[in-house]
């Protein structure tokens, strides 16, 4: 547990924290003394010395006084501890963010971020003053514990009686509690999930007609969470009691032998009394020791995700390398496969010219996006190599590749800013007339005109203010901004209307311009209008070539365009007659399709 | 207002379990009370010793045995019985909610409630678990218990029972105060808490463009969040230092043992008190302040709880669909004509999106909306679909009222493939036979076959037993397949289609307008149509502008008469590049 917790400690924090911890410590014990000192300043006045009684009110008035200077310094000193911690797991968890390879992003743990980073730092934060309970709980009893059987060893023991019985019901009840509480937690989850389908698929299941049984699943996950809720309350029962009822047994043991030895003389009455006062203070703290149990656990768990996290190895890169010489791009048997997952690209072979824009086609799942993250450097290929402008990505610095990639990808992200600060995003030195030029050039400024507070309007969290198409625009105008040679987008699939179709296609065309340009094309023309088209099948490509050139060879992307020229030309019938597709030539633009 | 309307909401959801829980409260402050046990029999057990009486001592040990047992056993079905009563209370309440998201119009559920759902039926009923498994107790035993050590300890002696009392009083009241003059900056800390979410997310999620487009900038609006929030909290927290020392200070064991002692020492020494008092208060003035703890924290608790019960109550209250008794439930007659009357909708926010639309749908034709983004296309397509009522006018089928049929019957007879698609988490199989469970094994296949899913279905790991989410994982337009193979098999008559969501995926467009034909095939279909080429052949199409229908006609008529149809049109011809 402190190794953990110890390798997430800030490196100059390290003597400050021993110096806190030490004067816990110290208060700990000096709460422990107090009581000690009790004993014979209650013997000497139960036996009506009240003079002798007087002169240990000296040593007690001490330990209360150096307790209230201890409380003032753990105050500030463990506030000061804990507010370095934290900054400094922010520092560490925002830079490791930065460094970690971006494939990363795409697994699930990306989702616990914000949980890690409000959650798990702050209870890490917390251990200073966790700690410190913690460390009352122990040391505290553990000195009343020495002055006890110091006084008196059988007595001591009669109090002691308590700590085995207190140590294994926390075991015990821990095990009992684990194992129910893992069900209910996992029966909470599945009920949560059903609630969820419930709820989304209202419509759906009230089109099946069959509203009851719709709920069948539903009801089962909430009797199943019932059920899991009763067991774990009777599960966690003797977790709870045990530790009390060793207490108290603890208690009964303790009076029993006081009142034994004393009506047997072994010791005066006064004694015994003040022995019993002080077996009682030594039981009171082992209750806490109970609530603190779970903490700790939890502190444990943070630790280790936080850990985890900070353990993931960035994708090597050197810390100087070559300059990228031109804006081509090469694949060379470039195979990758998903940590656990199947190969999907199997050695693809492709070389994307500068200045020229290639298409990508292919069905859904043959590996198109993870051609784009690839020369992004998302992940590393398993074999082969990705080369940008000659050179072998692991040999670039993520600065200098980047630097020359601009990606519009389907799921643009924008900024919670304005539509300005979103375009300048690309390139921070930019002039303000440069800015308006690239969002003129990417159709931005009739969005402008549009919205209520115009270059100032700012676009809500993720972009969400603006439609599909209007921040598919923003993001082409921040990649014109930056003006990168190599520019690579994922074409949207969803449907936008006329004006803004023709708006994204506009913006589109500009930035292809005089660009190296490699798109996941969806739509026909993009497709047709490509310097070349790869075509993607079982994770290689099967063909590359020219539209005209690849329909002559009447292979697969023939076959492709075929399927998609009969879509194009799909019309539903009225009457309840069979639809009859229209079929294209090759020689036949899509756009002249339509009637 | 809100707030008394809050309370009101935990009160009434809290009804059902009142007794039980009250009766564990009862239970509970009574154990506190005889948490004094050890002290009391140990003071009398001195003073018999002490004044050499000679009265017996043990029977005095084995009443303490005794109580401590009964306090336990108290305690333990204080909780039990607590505890029981709120996850019996969990479970009623989800089923409550359950009831009403059956009950609520279909319209409800558009935009995405899922997770406002999961937070309310989840998250804010397990909110109510302190209110209702420990707050009457705590807060019982927090009163009952120190109510009867301060009792006992003016008893024994009101000097020194004073004494004890101004120390914690005092402790007690700059921890009241500090709640006070904390209310400022714990306000800066929840802002910086939410801006440092936020920043996180937009960190995250945007991270491929923070990269790419910052280079080695770091993300400055997460480093800007985070230094804010560190600061916030630990201006907020360093109010509290000195303060809150001084209370601990005054209420450490330390402190109150010395102050009793120091006291009682002068009053034996002075003989107006017996050294034996002094046992009870160094035993029972140390813990007297930790006793007062839940009072402390019961106010934090109690906004929470409302707060999460007013959520409940809100969902609870909201309105639900109309329902008709069975027994005057109208059947649907013959022919299958739907008739849209003077067809009037408006939000509650009085934006009239449809005024006034009239038309007939015969049966087996196919019909299409057409208009501009917020002419109504959609809000008329989900009238029909009834996921919500008509403003004025009426829709009919087959001469019955929509509100007067029955929800299952009206639903055997309209389907709609209107929003995204979903896929429960069961058998691929039983997705498709949702309508019929008890569908053939070549009647589920015969319509997957139909929607051009067969095949994928097969290559599945476990083919038609394959679950969907779990070993089923299947793209955008694999999924409308299967949402088509099951309309196809819930066999109604009538169909509401949104041409959008029917193409989201350009991928596989052509088999799912295969499965579309099937589907077709010899029913009524009312289609939202955005694509104008794709509906040239329709039977009837429907333009609408602004809620009102201004023209209706075939393709050729339309565009003869070139009015608004001809306009777009011509539009989305020329749009196109």
């Amino acid at each position: 547990m402190t190794g953990r917790l110890g390798a997430l400690l800030p490196a100059g924090q390290r003597r400050p924290l021993v110096r806190y911890l030490a004067a816990v410590a110290g208060y700990a014990v000096g709460e422990g003394v107090a009581f000690g000192v009790l004993v014979p300043l209650l013997t000497a006045l139960l036996e009506g010395r009240a003079a002798d009684a007087a002169w240990w009110l000296i040593p007690l008035t001490a330990a209360a006084g150096a307790g209230w200077v201890a409380h003032y310094y753990m105050g500030s000193g463990s506030l000061r501890l804990s507010s370095a911690w934290r900054a400094d797991l922010y520092a560490r968890v925002g830079d490791q963010l930065l460094t970690l390879p971006l494939g990363w992003f795409d697994g699930p743990r990306a989702g616990q971020v914000p949980q890690l980073i409000i959650g798990d730092v702050t209870r890490v934060a917390h251990t200073v003053f966790l700690a410190q309970a913690l460390i009352s709980a122990v040391l505290t009893p553990a000195t009343i514990a020495v002055f006890l059987l110091g006084f008196d060893w059988r007595v001591g023991l009669a109090a002691l009686l308590a700590v085995p019985v207190v140590l294994v019901a926390l075991s015990v009840g821990r095990r009992l509690t684990e194992r129910t509480e893992a069900a209910h937690h996992a029966a909470t989850a599945e009920a949560g999930s059903r609630l969820v389908e419930f709820a989304g698929a209202q419509p759906t299941l009230r089109a099946t007609g069959q509203t009851a049984a719709g709920r069948a699943a539903l009801d089962e996950a909430l009797a199943g969470q019932h059920r899991a809720a009763r067991r774990e309350i009777l599960g966690s029962l003797p977790g709870e009691y045990l530790g009390e009822l060793g207490i108290q047994l603890a208690f009964t043991a303790l009076l029993l032998t006081g009142l034994g030895l004393a009506t047997h003389d072994q010791l005066g009455p006064a004694r015994m009394i003040a022995l019993v006062v002080l077996g009682i203070s030594l039981l009171r703290p082992l209750d806490a020791i109970v609530g603190l149990g779970g903490a700790l656990r939890a502190t444990q768990a943070s630790a280790q995700r936080i850990e985890e996290l900070l353990a993931v190895a960035p994708l090597p890169e050197p810390a100087a390398g070559p300059r990228i010489g031109h804006a081509g791009i090469e694949l060379v048997d470039a195979r990758f496969a998903y940590p656990g997952g199947p190969e999907v690209l199997t050695g693809v072979t492709l070389t994307i010219p500068a200045g020229r824009t290639t298409a990508l086609v292919g069905a859904s799942g043959s590996g198109k996006t993870t051609v784009t993250k690839l020369i992004a450097r998302f992940h590393d290929v398993d074999s082969g190599s990705v080369r940008v402008g000659g050179v072998d990505v692991r040999e670039l610095t993520s600065g200098e590749l980047l630097g020359h990639l601009a990606l519009v990808f389907q799921d643009v992200y924008l900024f919670d800013g304005t539509v300005e600060d979103n375009i300048r995003f690309g390139n921070p030195d930019a002039t303000p007339e440069q800015v308006r030029d690239a969002a003129r050039r990417a159709q931005v400024d009739s969005i402008v005109a549009r919205l209520p507070d115009g270059w100032a309007s700012r676009v809500g969290e993720g972009g969400r203010l603006l439609s599909g198409g209007e921040r598919q625009r923003v993001a082409i105008a921040r990649a014109l901004c930056k003006d990168a040679p190599i520019v690579l987008l994922d074409e949207a699939t969803a449907s936008l209307d006329t004006e803004n179709e023709a708006a994204v296609h506009a913006a589109l065309a500009e930035l292809a311009a005089h660009r190296t340009v490699l798109v996941i094309a969806h739509r026909l023309d993009t497709i047709i209008r490509a310097d070349q088209i790869a075509v993607l099948d079982g994770g290689r490509v099967v063909e590359c070539g020219p539209h005209a050139e690849l329909l002559a060879r009447d292979g697969r992307y023939a076959a492709f365009w075929r399927e998609r020229g009969r879509a194009r030309g799909w019309r539903l019938l009225g009457g309840g007659k069979a639809p009859v597709g229209k079929e294209l030539t090759g020689r036949e633009p899509a756009h002249q399709a339509s009637p | 207002m809100a707030a008394d309307l809050a309370v009101a909401d935990l009160a009434e959801l809290r009804r059902p379990v009142r007794g039980r829980v009250t009766v564990a409260a009862g239970l509970q402050a009574l154990a506190a009370a005889l948490a004094v046990t050890p002290a009391v029999v140990l003071v009398e057990i001195a003073r018999r010793l002490l004044n050499g009486s000679g009265q017996p001592v043990w029977p005095l040990a084995w009443v303490a045995v005794g109580l401590l047992v009964a306090r336990f056993a108290l305690y333990a079905s204080a909780s039990l019985l607590s505890h029981l009563a709120d996850a019996d209370l969990a479970y009623l309440l989800r089923r409550r909610l359950t009831d009403q998201l059956s009950a609520l119009p279909l319209s409800w559920f558009a935009g995405g409630v899922s997770a406002q759902v999961r937070t309310t039926a989840q998250d804010d009923v397990a909110t109510l678990h302190h209110a209702v498994a420990h707050a009457r107790g705590d807060l019982a035993a927090a009163v009952a218990g120190p109510a009867v050590v301060v009792g006992y300890l003016l008893w024994v002696d009101w000097s020194l029972a004073l004494v004890t009392v101004a120390l914690v009083g005092a402790a007690q009241a700059i921890r009241m105060r500090l709640k006070v003059r904390a209310t400022d900056e714990v306000g800066r800390v929840a802002a910086a808490g939410a801006e440092l979410t936020a920043a996180v997310l937009e960190t995250v999620r945007g991270i491929s463009v923070v990269k790419a487009f910052a280079g080695g900038r770091g993300a400055p609006r997460f480093t800007a969040a985070a230094a804010e929030y560190v600061d916030a909290d630990e201006r907020a927290q360093r109010i509290f230092v000195r303060p809150r020392a001084v209370a601990r200070a005054t209420v450490a064991p330390a402190t109150v043992v010395c102050a009793v002692t120091a006291a009682g020492t002068g009053l034996v020494a002075a003989g107006w008190s017996d050294p034996v008092n002094l046992v009870a208060f160094a035993l029972l003035g140390v813990g007297l302040f930790e006793q007062l703890t839940p009072i402390y924290l019961a106010q934090d608790l109690r906004v929470r709880s409302r707060t999460a019960a007013r959520r409940i109550g809100d969902l609870l209250r909201e309105p639900r669909q109309a329902t008709v008794e069975p027994a005057r439930a109208r059947a649907v007659g013959e022919p299958l004509t739907v008739e849209f009357d003077d067809v009037h909708f408006g939000y509650q926010d009085a934006h009239r999106v449809l005024r006034g639309v009239t038309a007939t749908l015969a049966p087996g034709t196919v019909t299409a909306l057409v208009g501009p983004s917020g002419a109504g296309k959609s809000t008329l397509a989900m009238l029909l679909a009834r996921f919500a009522d008509v403003g004025e006018g009426a829709i009919r089928l087959g001469g019955a009222d929509l509100r007067d049929i029955d929800r299952d019957d009206l639903y055997r007879h309209v389907g709609f493939l209107l929003q995204d698609v979903v896929l429960l988490r069961r058998s691929i199989r039983d997705n498709i036979a949702l309508a019929d469970p008890a569908a053939t094994e070549d009647a589920v296949r015969a319509a997957a076959r139909a929607a051009a899913v067969d095949d994928r279905i097969l290559a599945l790991p476990r083919g038609y037993d394959s679950v969907a989410g779990e070993d089923a994982h299947l793209s955008g337009g694999e999924a409308q397949r299967v949402a088509i193979a099951r309309t196809l098999l819930a066999g109604t008559p009538i169909v509401v289609l949104d041409e959008a969501t029917a193409f989201a995926d350009p991928d596989s467009e052509a088999a799912i307008q295969d499965a579309l034909a099937a589907l077709a095939a010899g029913r009524t279909l009312l289609v939202i149509a955005h694509r104008l080429y794709t509906i040239t052949e329709a039977d009837q199409i429907l333009v609408l502008d602004d809620g009102r229908l201004v023209e209706r006609g075939r393709h050729d008529e339309l565009l003869a008469a070139d009015g608004r149809y001809a306009q777009l049109w011509h539009a989305q011809q020329g749009g196109r590049p």
